[in-house]
């Protein structure tokens, strides 16, 4: 299943050969000649090779089971590199949703385990396309399915089972929506290790869904690697403004608090078939870098009621620890419109309004004004659209942060829940819930 | 008629199977008659390609901005028909039908010649002041490109890989509105495409029909669909001579439904070289 050796043995013998030849001098003179390393020795190929090789990652064969009660993308663990990619559905019917639906579930349960593709006839194009080698690694990837408000329309016989918070997302008061960048009948988060592979995997699932999917809108983010650390639990990422991201989120090994805040389930006005299932919400949020990195520090962390450093709140203590605003009612020291004070105020009642976030940072190119278009590609799961995003979201409204950030696309969605085994497709439950009566 | 919102019949398009596809046991002599024809079938349209050119240059030389602005989407349907074999001609192609995005000075630039530097004066500038040299260099070209086909051997595989190029065409340029963005004749340009790459289809179909019925059975319903959602937007459905409506009044819903079939044909016409041993 690897496509190279035991990385882990190779790494160190990779350097000992690059620190070898370096020692020799003569070799890699010789390897520099114009094009001399493909005509000269091994040595001579290998000191190409220190410049052109490809990288060494020991995570490669890392996996996720696809097959689960929930998909996976939300509570796994976070990997470096992400992308939304919303499509619209070209199927026309029931059949072709059905289709597309199972079509789905094969490239997914594949991708994310990886393995090799059928080999053609040199005259055909071929299975793949061939970016990731001829056998694909996993290396960490998820690939996770959730539909738009738009897919309950007419076409499917959807409408009478949509999910009872679904809708299309309306822009909030500082947003500035841009209609190419929003809304859409399926989206897919595909995360993994590295960025070719979730390239990888879209590129097999455009292949093998002519017809069915048309792209929308795409957009890639990566988080910030850190090396291993002692403490625990772990440092959060920073996002694009230096800040830590994600220090407040419920903890994800508490099945009864996931159960409550993150999967669909408990709300008896919810369709049975949304059990197990989650809103996904995705932001492009554009961040005014520029602008941000030339603001105080001391406002930057008012703005945010953090420190920048070490992601502490400003009422004390390490990243962790709970903001004091009991002993701080007027303010004084976390500022009340405080981007952490307003999206959780820490008061009775108010754990229910909890949102998993699982954002990535974005960067796309420049502006016409010659500024850097990057910003936060915010993603968050929820058990509730409405107790959970919307919510937050309307307290945030008129934050000072916004003078910082534009949101400018992105949409709401539902998750599915999760293809339990072999024979299960992705939206079965719904499907069945919409059979029509023979 | 006016635009109406399309709907395919159901499960026409995306039936592509999935599996390794069978290779057809093709005898190369079994090409000569397909590609002979073909042939024929590029000679003709030249034929009219010429006449129709001098029509629409002697109208921009005579000064007639509305009959060339009526010229300039009949003329080149012929073009479009038959891209896979005048895009042999790497040179003639850009000077005839390069867009102005294939320059970096756009259409200030002094190398932007042929049918898209007419159609921005034409369509958008609304004049025919000062064009009589790029109608001039057409026409020269044009019957260039002419005595060059008639010289020409025609590769199999290039002939036969055509109706796939054809329909990545479609996909890449026509169904954007980003071929003809002055004049919105796209959908002539795309009957075009559509046009050839079903001739070459039809030229083979007898050399692989035996072989995969349900490819040909799925490639004859997808051609079928988008000739549907062609018909909607002519002046008279059943009249391919009539022309079409402005690109611009195709619904953002009805471009999209183009794609289902015009990707699944992509994908399966990208198949018939490597079904032909090609």
């Amino acid at each position: 299943m690897s496509d190279r050796p035991d990385n882990t043995s190779r790494c160190p013998f990779t350097l000992d050969r690059r620190r070898f030849l370096q020692g020799l001098g003569a070799a890699g003179a010789a390897a520099g000649l114009g094009g001399s390393a493909w005509a000269g020795s091994r040595d001579d190929a290998a000191g190409a090779h220190a410049v052109t090789g490809a990288p060494v990652s020991t995570t490669t064969q890392q996996s996720h089971p696809f097959h689960g009660r929930h998909q996976q993308g939300i509570l796994t663990p976070r990997p470096a590199t992400g992308m939304v990619v919303v499509c619209d559905v070209l199927a026309r019917d029931r059949a072709g949703l059905e289709r597309l639906l199972r079509i789905l579930t094969e490239r997914i349960a594949f991708l994310t385990q990886g393995g090799t593709y059928p080999k053609r006839d040199p005259s055909y194009p071929p299975a793949d396309s061939g970016i990731l080698g001829p056998t694909i690694a996993p290396d960490a990837l998820t690939v996770t399915v959730s539909l738009g408000a738009s897919v309950f329309d007419e076409r499917f016989g959807l409408a009478n089972a949509k999910p009872k918070h679904l809708q299309r997302m309306t822009g909030f008061p500082n947003d500035a929506l841009e209609p190419a960048r929003c809304h859409g009948d399926l989206s897919l988060q595909i995360c993994a290790n590295t960025h070719d592979t979730t390239i990888h995997a879209l590129r097999d699932i455009i292949k093998y869904t002519p017809g069915l999917l048309m792209v929308r809108w795409k957009q890639e983010g990566t988080v910030p690697v850190m090396p291993p650390s002692p403490d625990l639990p772990a440092p959060s990422a920073r996002n694009y403004l230096g800040f830590r991201d994600g220090t407040a989120t419920p903890n994800t090994d508490d099945d009864a608090l996931m159960n409550a805040l993150v999967w669909t389930g408990a709300d008896p006005d919810e369709p049975d078939w949304t059990h197990g299932g989650s809103y996904q919400v995705v932001r492009i949020i554009r961040n005014f870098v520029e602008r941000w990195d030339r603001a105080q520090l001391a406002e930057q962390e008012a703005i945010f009621g953090r420190r920048k450093e070490s992601g502490a709140p400003l009422s004390g203590g390490s990243e962790y620890d709970k903001p004091d605003y009991a002993n701080d009612v007027d303010g004084q020291i976390t500022p009340l419109d405080a981007h952490i004070r307003l999206a959780n105020p820490r008061t009775p009642g108010f754990e229910k309004h909890r949102i998993l976030r699982r954002p990535f940072n974005y960067s796309n190119g420049v502006e016409a004004n010659g500024q850097l278009d990057m910003g936060l590609l915010f993603i968050v799961y929820q058990a509730d659209l409405e107790a959970g995003f919307i919510t937050v979201q309307n307290r945030l409204n008129g934050e000072p942060l916004e003078e910082y950030i534009k949101p400018v696309g992105g949409g709401y969605f539902f998750t599915l829940p999760g293809a339990i085994d072999e024979h299960d497709v992705l939206g079965r439950s719904l499907l069945e819930a919409t059979a029509p009566h023979a | 008629m006016s635009p109406r919102a399309l709907f395919f019949a159901a499960s026409v398009f995306g039936l592509m199977a999935l599996q390794t596809p069978a290779q057809a046991d093709v005898d190369p002599e079994a090409l000569v008659e397909p590609i002979a024809e073909y042939k024929l079938y590029v000679l003709d349209n030249l034929d009219q390609f010429v006449s129709h050119t001098e029509k629409f240059t002697q109208a921009i030389e005579a000064g007639d901005l509305e009959r060339a602005q009526a010229l300039y989407a009949p003329t080149r349907v012929y073009y479009e028909r038959i891209e896979p074999i005048a895009e042999l001609f790497a040179d003639l192609d850009a000077s005839i039908d390069a867009r102005e995005d294939d320059y970096e000075h756009g259409v200030e630039d002094p190398d932007f010649t042929g049918f898209h530097r007419l159609e921005y004066g034409l369509f958008k500038e609304q004049t025919t002041q000062g064009f009589t040299p790029y109608a001039k260099q057409l026409m020269t070209d044009v019957n260039d490109l002419e005595s060059r086909v008639q010289d020409l051997t025609f590769p199999p595989a290039q002939v036969v890989g055509g109706a796939a190029a054809l329909m990545e065409e479609v996909a890449a340029t026509k169904v954007s509105g980003e071929e003809d963005r002055y004049s919105h004749t796209d959908l002539w340009d795309f009957q075009g495409n559509v046009d050839g790459s079903q001739k070459i289809f039809e030229l083979f179909k007898p050399l692989v029909a035996e072989e995969d019925p349900a490819f040909v059975d799925r490639v004859e319903k997808n051609f079928a669909a988008v000739e549907d959602t062609l018909a909607h937007y002519r002046h008279e459905t059943n009249n391919p001579e009539s022309g079409f409506v402005s690109y611009e009044k195709v619904s953002e819903t009805d471009r999209r439904a183009f794609v289902g079939p015009v990707t699944v044909l992509a994908e399966d016409l990208a198949t018939l070289r490597g079904k032909l041993g090609l």
